[in-house]
């Protein structure tokens, strides 16, 4: 249902902008029509080619937005070549260290109720913190596409060159989550009903790791210092389901049948889809560290 | 010394006047200095200088200086100038600053939008939106936003999810409408090339006003005796955004905005026996800040669509 409304939401916003570019007069380009001797001259003279045929290496430092239980704080890099001044292919990594808790997970450790109608999803409320899935790494192979370049003129003092980009790419993504839950392990006895309380408090330390792969995509902004070292500045989608609380939220029930409800095990069917953004700060070095100027 | 100096200056002026007399009224930067023209070798039948007149003296300008350039040309232009047009007539004007591409000046800015929540897990908070805005100087507005929520508001799964799962509830709002007064300050604006190829314009801008949401709580701790009416909150803003424009009249635009008020949010307790019945239970004893972040995206129009630049170039 949210996911749903999120997408009607983006559909609505691109419709918005599809209607603006549509409702556009058939404008050329800000409408200036050069005549005489500068009719048919490049656009821009004495340009400076910051990235064809040059590398571009860009150590990061990145962080998740909007996480539920959990934030990630990683550190990584992206590795480009550019073919020419607006495509190139490339690769990008991090590897995150650092996992914040939440709010609303403190808020669950300290006041969470276990009950044996919830026992499976929180066996412990002191011990939900260990239930969480967390992202510990994640790579991608990329396009690097910059549609735009030009300059910033703060308070008509300082003047930066600037160039917007776009990735997209395949990416690879490590996760860790809860473990599926099966015999022996806070499994619902069919003919009692009962739970064993022992064995749902030691599944909810139990962890599993597995790669998910899904696309990405990223959209930035790069503040050129000077020819060869440049400030970037990224948010980049990585799309994928995944189990972020650990707990029985969804899934086939054995004895009722199709219900897409809570079916008392913690498996795959409990992975939901989230965006899961990221902000990412990084610092580009271009090599050779000369640029190339146009006619 | 003194004198040394005089005469010099009184050289140039002389260089000058020359220049002046022959090129006529010239322009700033209307000067050529081609070498087609530099080269050109002297009218048939042009009378060669004179035997005795004086030759010039060692060191002084023979031809090669930039005085010397500016004599011959002078001089040729005076023998060419009838003779042959010109190769390349400009039909536009070149002049080292250029005017702003559109002024906002005396305009009225017309965007309509819609806009989504970025910062809230638990409900997301759409709305269509339209914003009026009267450009009183070219990088300072003052305007109107209105935002209609009601019926596009949804409640996230993961709200569902936790009290499901932890029996715990996050008390969460919904929005029916806002309205909000507001100021724009541009202190950014340039231009950018697109695959170095085609030109646009774009501003950045700062934004933030005060107003009102009408807003209430969603019963989420006692749904089936608590019910809700929407109240008036006094909500401040404050956004930055870009506008990109794609003619003179006509732009999109992308914003951040952060609406921030008090929430009178539901009561996470419940009263027992008939007080369980009367609303002054049902609020939380004091009220909480909420901040919704909200991405827009939409599209401008000013009126009049032409204007007319008031300074020369």
């Amino acid at each position: 249902m949210t996911m749903r409304k999120s997408i009607l939401s983006l559909s609505l916003a691109a419709a918005v902008a599809a209607l603006a570019l549509g409702y556009a007069p058939s404008v050329s380009a800000q409408e200036v029509q050069i005549t005489g001797p500068l009719a048919g001259a490049p656009a821009v003279r004495r340009l400076r080619i910051y990235r064809q045929g040059r590398f571009e290496i860009t150590p990061q430092a990145a962080f998740t937005l909007t996480d539920e239980y959990s934030r990630t704080i990683g550190f990584g890099a992206s590795a480009t070549y550019h073919f020419t001044d607006w495509l190139g292919i490339g690769a990008w990594g991090f590897f995150a260290p650092i996992h914040v808790d939440t709010g609303l997970t403190d808020q669950i450790a300290a006041i969470g109720q276990t009950a044996d109608s919830n026992r499976l999803s929180l066996p412990s409320n002191g011990g939900f913190p260990n239930q969480i899935g967390t992202i510990n790494w994640g790579a991608a192979l990329q396009v690097v596409f910059i549609p735009l370049r030009g300059k910033l003129s703060l308070f008509q003092k300082l003047f930066i060159d600037a160039d917007f980009f776009i990735t997209g790419g395949a990416a690879f993504i490590g996760v860790e989550e809860r473990g599926e839950t099966g015999p022996g392990l806070c499994r619902r006895d069919p003919m009692t009903g009962v739970l064993d309380e022992t064995s749902c408090t030691l599944s909810q330390t139990d962890r599993a790791s597995r790669v998910a792969i899904t696309g990405t995509f990223s959209v930035g902004l790069r503040l050129h210092v000077n020819e060869w070292m440049a400030l970037n500045i990224e948010w980049r989608a990585l799309p994928f389901a995944w189990n972020t609380s650990g707990a029985d939220v969804d899934g086939r029930n054995d004895l009722a049948g199709d219900s897409g409800f809570a079916d008392g095990l913690v498996d795959e069917r409990d992975r939901a889809f989230h965006f899961n953004h990221m902000f990412i700060l990084g610092w580009t070095f271009y090599l050779p560290i000369k640029a190339r100027i146009s006619e | 010394m003194k004198r040394a100096s005089i005469a010099l200056l009184a050289g140039f002026a002389t260089v000058g006047l020359t220049q002046t007399m022959f090129v006529g009224s010239v322009a700033a930067q209307d000067m050529t200095f081609s070498a087609d023209e530099v080269d050109t070798p002297p009218a048939e039948g042009a009378t060669p200088p004179a035997e005795g007149d004086t030759p010039p003296a060692e060191g002084a300008d023979n031809g090669d200086s930039l005085l010397g350039d500016l004599r011959q040309e002078g001089t040729q232009e005076a023998t060419t100038r009838d003779a042959a047009p010109r190769r390349t007539e400009a039909s536009e004007e070149i002049f080292a600053i250029q005017q702003v591409y559109a002024l906002r000046n005396s305009r009225l800015e017309v965007s309509p939008s819609w806009s989504f929540t970025v910062n809230d897990p638990y409900v997301s908070h759409p709305a269509a939106g339209i914003a009026l805005n009267y450009w009183f100087t070219n990088v300072l507005a003052v305007g109107l936003n209105f935002l209609w929520y009601g019926g596009l508001e949804n409640e996230s799964d993961l709200n569902f999810n936790v009290r499901r799962s932890t029996r715990l509830a996050v008390p969460i709002t919904e929005y029916q409408l806002g309205a909000h007064l507001n100021f724009t300050y541009v202190p950014l604006y340039g231009k950018f090339a697109m695959f170095n190829e085609y030109i646009f314009q774009w501003d950045a801008y700062l934004v933030g006003g005060v107003g009102m949401l009408r807003t209430r709580p969603v019963p989420v701790v006692d749904p089936e005796i608590r019910q809700f009416d929407f109240g008036l909150r006094v909500a401040f803003n404050v956004g930055i955004g870009i506008r990109v424009f794609v003619s003179r009249w006509f732009a999109v635009f992308a914003e951040l905005r952060n609406y921030m008020y008090l929430e009178k949010l539901e009561s996470l307790n419940v009263a027992l026996g008939a007080g369980r019945q009367d609303p002054a239970t049902w609020f939380a004893d004091s009220p909480s800040f909420t901040s919704n972040v909200t991405a827009h995206i939409g599209f401008t129009m000013f009126f009049p669509p032409s204007f007319e630049y008031k300074l020369p170039r």
